[in-house]
């Protein structure tokens, strides 16, 4: 349904919490502080040996300590994913000043997207199998390898019993996963839920990564991420967690809340693409955020800054950038675009913690800059070297996939 | 969201370990055909188990047309594959115009994706190392390759969402895919389940010891366990107008929904069932209904001794006393226990019961559980004039979903 001028309280759709675990640090704060700043958490990766591959950078999360946030006797059930998920649910209710009570746990809930889940115990479950025979494998495993495992340990550490639901879509998981939790605030089912995604740096999944030519320096050069810039090679990659929290207006003026952004509305789509490549059409994009506008009720001219989804490899953020070129071409002033992958590294559901940057970036009237950018692919008002002041109200969250698969949302300020 | 417009079924497809096709699927369900037997897709030599609900004699290449390579496709994409193809063609919607493609979706439940093919990587990769191993065999490792797969094959530009709550997945792809056409992210869209059987789900299961070494036998006082199975299950979801528009048959009508998570243990449902009995009031508030109007429950039914109970102390504190005058059955004690895809595969045999006038039985349940008194239908298939049918999937990690089906009268409705 496209949205029309009345729309009541219960279907606007505001943030009014954020919690996050990310390579740029644990909780808004910090993060914020970090983001700003133009900090850049890439650095040669700790925790597990990068030697038989071409890459060695990473941006990992560091300074997490999960007993900070997770009784012990949850977290020794956990995995890696779960822990995140979890301390960021904390973190993003407390951020909200929602108590999870009796009264109102039936209706709070969480919406996740990972793109690969739990990779680590995934590959050890199967390691074992293989090797030694069934007979040997580790039963207290299994719960883990399932990819709905982080939500579950949540629900449970946090009591919440609303509605609760995992989705994957590669690089577009978490998007797509708060598109989904607006949609279900929308349909009444729910008052408070949490939404976002998780992904783990795990050494078969960074070696993987390496045999599909994902990582920089896929083709040759210095290793480092660059999105946008004329040298990229390739992303580098991220892991971590960032969580929404998410209420209807009514039910946030009712409490009192405070507000960061409204999320307006949400475009899926996709186009043809072979396994695992990136579509080289810009179509795709162009069609999804005209959705998502037309769901918003947001024209195209109001749009005032995109949190990009160019990660430095070199289809996407050509593709990405010819989109927008195309999209905007009749625009005197152009929007802001930014991308802080080159901060955060590309951990596919990183879209938890692009919505949360995008969220206080609207708080703050602002952008994080784009690190590791110095020469545009082409001149667009890329935000480089220091935040920069956007005007305007609108701004738009890019989520695009390998596999040819998109999910936009739109972020608004929201005055009171 | 409109609340007032009606989504129907119009196409139906699957494999199953129990119906190559629909047709033969019906009949067989009708018939009360066992598919639980030894499998031969791997060798079980070394496992505790040996039997399972495997679908037989599958080739790919009779129901995928040529020109779809199906070299980079696993299992669960070509079981996928096969069964979009059998409903599109039911709905007389192959080759789909290219009218409908820009608002077309996908939405599925997945499960092991392609970690059957992934177990030879695994395997390549302890034997012989990381730079011999085939990494052309990963590309289609997760869930989300099924649904890209659809996509592009098809041509699509909608939406396209993998869900990842295990045993209720494909249930709440039904549920996401009739939200995502209710407001206008879709008018069209295919969604279902698929859940490829492979040693290591196998193996996850044995280690649970919550496998049936013989036949699942749902609500008897001997049941053991589960059965394992694997299946895909595609339904074409449509408003009612545009069915009707295009004098399409109906299978039903998909009514409402309810998702919820029990907060309690990772691998154990709650046993005061109050995540199942939450699930059941939110998909007859969501659909409109009271509990007089539920003329069929198709159970979750795994058979695993915690379940069954579990779920009849639901039912009966749902529907109070009337519990014991609503016909309930396991439909797993035929086609086995399909995880990801068991939602939807349910789903169709909702369908088919109320469409076919028929309640499918619960086979192998020869002495009850005293703890289990409902009417489980253990004497064979019984006619019966269904109006509306309710559907349970519960899932590890807590995720209940329930999904209830109404019956089409009118023009278009498809009669068995």
């Amino acid at each position: 349904m496209d949205k029309n001028c009345e729309i009541s309280d219960h279907e606007r759709i505001v943030v009014t919490g954020l919690g996050m675990v990310t390579p740029l640090g644990v909780g808004k704060d910090e993060f914020s502080r970090r983001l700003f700043e133009g900090d850049c958490a890439i650095d040669t990766v700790q925790t597990f040996d990068t030697r038989a591959v071409t890459s060695h950078l990473g941006a990992e999360v560091r300074d997490f300590t999960p007993r900070d946030f997770i009784s012990v006797k949850n977290l020794r059930r956990m995995d890696k994913t779960s822990s995140m998920a979890t301390a960021s649910a904390r973190l993003a209710l407390d951020d909200a000043g929602i108590a999870v009570t009796p009264e109102n746990r039936d209706r709070i809930g969480l919406l996740l997207g990972t793109a690969f889940g739990a990779t680590d115990v995934t590959v050890q479950f199967a390691g074992t199998l293989l090797s030694e025979g069934s007979s040997s494998v580790n039963p207290i495993l299994v719960p883990n390898t399932v990819m709905n495992a982080p939500a579950g340990h949540a629900s449970i550490e946090l009591g919440f019993r609303g509605v609760n639901t995992t989705v994957t879509h590669f690089a577009v998981s978490a998007e797509t996963a708060i598109a989904y939790a607006v949609s279900e605030l929308r349909r009444g089912v729910a008052d408070v839920l949490l939404s976002g995604g998780v992904d783990i740096l795990s050494k078969f999944c960074y070696e993987c990564l390496t045999k599909f030519h994902g990582l920089s320096p896929d083709n040759g050069g210095q290793e480092g991420a660059h999105p946008f810039d004329v040298e990229r090679n390739g992303y580098v990659a991220g892991e971590g967690c960032g969580i929404l929290c998410l209420e209807t207006l009514a039910k946030a003026r009712e409490r009192g809340a405070k507000i960061y952004c409204e999320i307006v509305g949400a475009g899926l789509g996709s186009s043809p693409s072979g396994p695992t490549a990136w579509s080289q059409d810009t179509e795709g994009i162009k069609r999804t955020i005209q959705r998502a506008l037309r769901n918003s009720g947001v024209k195209l001219k109001d749009v005032s800054a995109v949190m990009a989804a160019a990660n430095g490899g070199r289809v996407l953020d050509q593709v990405e950038t010819r989109a927008y070129q195309e999209l905007f071409a009749s625009r005197e002033h152009k929007p802001l675009i930014t991308s802080i992958k080159g901060a955060i590294g590309e951990s596919f559901s990183g879209g938890g913690i692009r919505a949360c940057a995008l969220a206080l970036s609207v708080k703050k009237g602002c952008l994080p800059p784009t690190i590791g950018l110095s020469r545009p692919i082409v001149p667009m008002d890329f935000v480089i070297g220091k935040k920069k002041i956007m005007n305007g109200n609108q701004t738009v969250l890019a989520g695009i996939s390998f596999g040819g698969t998109y999910a936009y949302l739109v972020f608004s300020s929201f005055n009171h | 969201m409109s609340k007032n417009k009606r989504i129907v079924v119009t196409g139906l497809g699957t494999k199953n370990a129990i119906g190559g096709d629909v047709a033969q699927f019906a009949a067989a369900l009708r018939q009360g055909v066992c598919g639980i037997s030894e499998l031969d897709l791997f060798d079980t030599s070394e496992f505790l188990t040996h039997k399972g609900g495997q679908v037989k004699n599958f080739n790919p290449r009779r129901c995928i047309p040529k020109e779809f390579s199906l070299k980079r496709m696993s299992r669960a994409d070509q079981l996928s594959y096969a069964a979009t193809m059998e409903a599109l063609t039911d709905a007389e919607l192959y080759p789909l115009p290219e009218s409908i493609k820009e608002y077309t979706g996908v939405a599925i439940g997945g499960g092991a994706g392609g970690l059957f093919e992934a177990e030879n990587f695994y395997a390549d990769l302890l034997s012989k190392g990381f730079g011999r191993s085939r990494f052309s065999r990963l590309s289609a490792i997760y869930c989300a390759s099924s649904a890209d797969r659809i996509a592009s094959n098809l041509g699509l530009l909608g939406p396209k969402i993998t869900l990842m709550t295990a045993c209720s997945a494909g249930a709440t792809a039904l549920g996401l895919a009739r939200d995502l056409i209710l407001n206008g992210q879709a008018r069209l869209m295919l969604a279902g389940g698929v859940e490829p059987m492979c040693r290591i789900t196998y193996a996850a299961f044995n280690a649970l010891k919550s496998v049936d070494e013989d036949v699942c036998r749902p609500f008897a006082r001997n049941r053991a366990g589960l059965s394992l199975g694997e299946a895909s299950a595609i339904l074409v979801l449509e408003p009612l107008e545009s069915a009707l528009d295009r004098g399409a048959k109906i299978h039903g009508e998909i009514l409402g929904y309810g998702v919820t998570c029990d907060s309690f243990h990772m691998t154990s449902p709650d046993e005061k069932a109050s995540g199942a009995v939450r699930a059941m009031q939110a998909a007859l508030k969501d659909s409109g209904l009271a509990v007089e109007d539920i003329d069929y429950i198709n159970a979750h039914g795994t058979a695993t001794p915690v379940n069954d109970v579990t779920e009849t102390r639901a039912i009966k504190e749902v529907f109070g006393k009337r519990a014991y005058s609503i016909p309930v059955s396991s439909t797993k004690s035929m086609h086995a226990h399909t995880l990801g895809a068991s939602g939807a595969l349910e789903g169709i045999v909702s369908l088919l019961a109320l469409a076919h006038g028929f309640i499918p039985p619960t086979i192998h349940c020869v002495e009850r559980d005293p703890e289990c008194d409902l009417d489980y239908v253990t004497e064979g298939a019984r006619p019966a004039d269904l109006r509306f049918v309710l559907s349970n999937s519960f899932a590890f990690g807590g995720n209940n979903t329930t999904v209830i089906f109404g019956k089409y009268e009118g023009r278009g409705a498809a009669h068995g």
